[in-house]
């Protein structure tokens, strides 16, 4: 489809208020064509209401988003064509085959009667689930209900796709599944991808750019690597240990001369100049101290590491399902 | 053009997960009936007080003694009446459920005695048949007195007794049951169906992925009333089916079927509508099953679904009035036992159904509309 804008999404001016709770105040954001961009933020930042205004779920209370040049508020049924979309929860109709599911959306994002055939094809190849065409959902595994979910936002060639913590709850091999295929369609067909993201790591390994917002603000925006740049880190000197003994932990971080943050199971704080000299501090405190820890380590920032500066918190408490960690996510290369 | 796709689209999506279910679906609309007739049937309640309209072309001891006797229990209570026209008018309206008529000649000693005859209103199933056993009993007590001697005359023959149906079909209790019965199945068939699948469509995420697709968000009100008609539809002609092998019987036969689809589809698009406002409303499947429940089951009770109105306290009569099941009991009860559907019925049971319809899919769509703001 031909459009004379050059960026994907805009966003002007973006408010959203419930009550007296601002949960989104200015946001201006441009997603140009072709880009992989991440949105991140802490729960109840303001990222979930944004992404509802622009699915065409909310309306805001003031401000302009377009899609492809095209208005939300004003045509907010072409500009819902313009994307395909990838929820948190995995929606899949457990009752219907994995044929049905692709062919009542298929319906839904009108594409016409003859080509519907060929798509629901090409989407079950996408997703790999050909030989589970005639298969109900409802017997499907997590990974395989969630392809055919991406397959059916990707079914009608949509210029954008959205998603809404695509990653979350799967398993490493069906996690890498998911990421090759954004960048092959990012790649391939120049396909648009917004995201969020719980998996930070996930964010740097595949988004372009980024954009962090907290509070219903924009507070950082930039490549990964522009991020660890702008917040000028240095190593990062990190201990875990048990939650009683975190305290005990941080003040030793004093002792060390180190500023501490406190995190659920751990203690964090930059190193300096001298890193290898901080740890060395560390470990003889701890040791003289009798405190037992669990794991002591020193790492270039990462962008979890940038979100709890920017934000002062990490970007989902452990009370979560999420059982978050680099630890689980498959390093590339 | 647009919307009526997305309606089909999505009302074929229903189907589709409905011929998945598709036993499971039969089934259930199967069980409440069987075990409702079965049930009712055996709680076939006998009425005390059932006015009964008295004409005595006699008026000699014999007539009188019989009168007393059929009084002499209080099942019937008696209204003189001086003529069969004016009883049978009373009987068509309703105040009374039978007529009775005693022949001139009953006091003469002759034999064979000439026949009483009994009209009934057999759209009050459980009054007939107090009425009859009233009559026959009294009957058969007069042949013993007239044999023992303690009456004028002696003839030994119990007096013969001929009664009259007002309606086309000999009425009985699964009848009047299944009248009442196709009615609330109809009308649980759409709530159970219509508003419960959208709080579980809300539920499973189904309804945010609609509402992001480009389609009128009216287009998924509309598959859901659409599915839930078709639900009542089904439910209540199962009903009847099940009625009729249980015993029920249809007066108006084979069209009088047909002539309660309108009726049965608007009860369902009725209900539907209403099912679809409260599932806008409350939030969790649990909090909708009880008040769809708490909603359906009185308001088909004071339809007269089970029990005749007549019967109810007059304060829930009122009730009636403005009840829209009344009006579908009606009609339905008009096919089965009275052998047709009146004009003047059809009109103004359709009437108000259409009312109620109309100001339920109102409701629906204005409830709605806000659906999207709710769910994020």
């Amino acid at each position: 489809m031909l459009s004379l804008s050059e960026y994907a999404i805009e966003i002007n001016g973006l408010v959203k208020k419930f009550g007296d709770l601002t949960a989104v105040n200015g946001v201006n954001l441009r997603i140009k064509k072709g880009e992989i961009f991440g949105l991140l933020g802490p729960n109840g930042a303001g990222k979930s209401t944004t992404i509802n205004m622009l699915l065409g779920l909310l309306a805001p209370t003031s401000g302009k988003i377009s899609v492809n040049g095209i208005d939300m508020l004003k045509n907010p049924e072409r500009a819902k064509g313009q994307i395909g979309i990838v929820t948190q929860e995995t929606v899949v109709e457990p009752e219907l085959t994995a044929e049905d599911n692709l062919m009542i959306f298929g319906r839904l994002y009108q594409i016409p009667a003859d080509e519907l055939r060929k798509d629901i094809d090409f989407a079950l190849k996408l997703s790999d689930l050909e030989s589970f065409r005639k298969a109900y959902a409802g017997t499907f595994s997590g990974g395989m209900k969630r392809r055919l979910e991406t397959a059916k936002a990707l079914m009608h060639a949509p210029q954008i796709l959205l998603l809404d913590e695509p990653t979350t709850g799967l398993d490493v091999q069906n996690r890498t599944k998911i990421w090759e295929l954004l960048r092959k369609i990012n790649k391939e067909d120049n396909v648009t991808i917004l995201m969020t993201t719980q998996y930070l790591e996930e964010a740097d390994q595949l988004c372009n750019r980024i954009a962090i917002i907290d509070h219903g603000k924009l507070i950082a925006l930039g490549t990964p690597s522009e991020l660890r740049q702008k917040i000028g880190m240095s190593t990062i000197l990190e201990v875990s240990g048990d939650k009683e003994m975190l305290p005990k932990i941080a003040q030793m971080f004093r002792k060390a001369g180190l500023e501490p943050q406190t995190l659920t199971n751990k203690v964090l704080a930059s190193a300096g100049s001298k890193p290898v000299e901080k740890i060395e501090k560390i470990l003889k405190l701890l040791s003289a101290s009798k405190i037992d820890v669990r794991n002591v380590s020193l790492h270039e920032p990462t962008i979890d590491d940038v979100f709890l500066k920017l934000t002062g918190s990490e970007v989902r408490d452990e009370t979560g399902s999420f059982k978050g960690g680099r630890g689980m996510i498959m390093r590339r290369g | 053009m647009g919307l009526l796709n997305d309606t089909y689209t999505l009302l074929l999506r229903e189907l589709l997960i409905f011929k998945k279910n598709f036993k499971v679906n039969i089934i259930r609309s199967m069980i409440f009936p069987i075990i409702f007739i079965i049930l009712l049937g055996a709680f076939g309640s006998t009425p005390k007080n059932v006015p009964v309209a008295l004409v005595n072309y006699d008026n000699g001891p014999a007539s009188l003694q019989f009168m007393n006797l059929l009084q002499s229990g209080n099942s019937v209570r008696v209204v003189s009446s001086t003529t069969q026209q004016a009883a049978m008018n009373l009987l068509s309206e309703g105040d009374v459920a039978a007529v009775i008529v005693i022949p001139g000649g009953f006091s003469r000693s002759q034999i064979p005695k000439p026949d009483v005859y009994v009209y009934l209103d057999n759209s009050q199933p459980q009054s007939a048949v107090v009425v009859n056993q009233v009559v026959n009993q009294a009957s058969s007590e007069m042949a013993g007195r007239l044999a023992a001697g303690t009456a004028p005359g002696s003839t030994p023959n119990p007096v013969p007794v001929v009664s009259n149906y007002a309606y086309g079909a000999a009425s009985n209790y699964e009848s009047f049951v299944v009248g009442g019965l196709v009615i609330m199945v109809a009308a649980f068939g759409s709530v159970f169906s219509a508003g419960f699948s959208v709080i579980s469509d809300r539920e499973l995420g189904n309804l945010k992925a609609f509402l992001t697709t480009p389609i009128n968000k009216f287009a998924i009100l509309l598959s859901k009333i659409g599915y839930g008609t078709m639900q009542s539809l089904l439910s209540a002609y199962i009903g009847l089916a099940i009625g009729i092998a249980l015993g029920a019987t249809v007066a108006a036969g084979f069209i009088g079927l047909l002539e309660l689809i309108w009726i049965v589809f608007l009860v369902g698009l009725g209900f539907g509508s209403l099912s679809i406002a409260l599932a806008a409303r409350s939030k969790q499947l649990q909090t909708y099953a009880l008040i769809g429940q708490t909603i359906v089951m009185p308001t088909a009770f004071l339809g007269g679904a089970f029990v005749p109105i007549s019967l109810l306290p007059p304060v829930l009569q009122s009730v009636s009035v403005v009840n829209p099941l009344t009006y579908a009991v009606n009609a339905v009860r008009a096919v089965m036992i009275k052998g047709s559907l009146p004009l003047g019925d059809l009109v103004v049971d359709s009437a108000v159904l259409l009312a109620f319809a109309a100001v339920m899919v109102a409701i629906a769509f204005v409830l709605f509309r806000n659906t999207s703001e709710q769910l994020s």
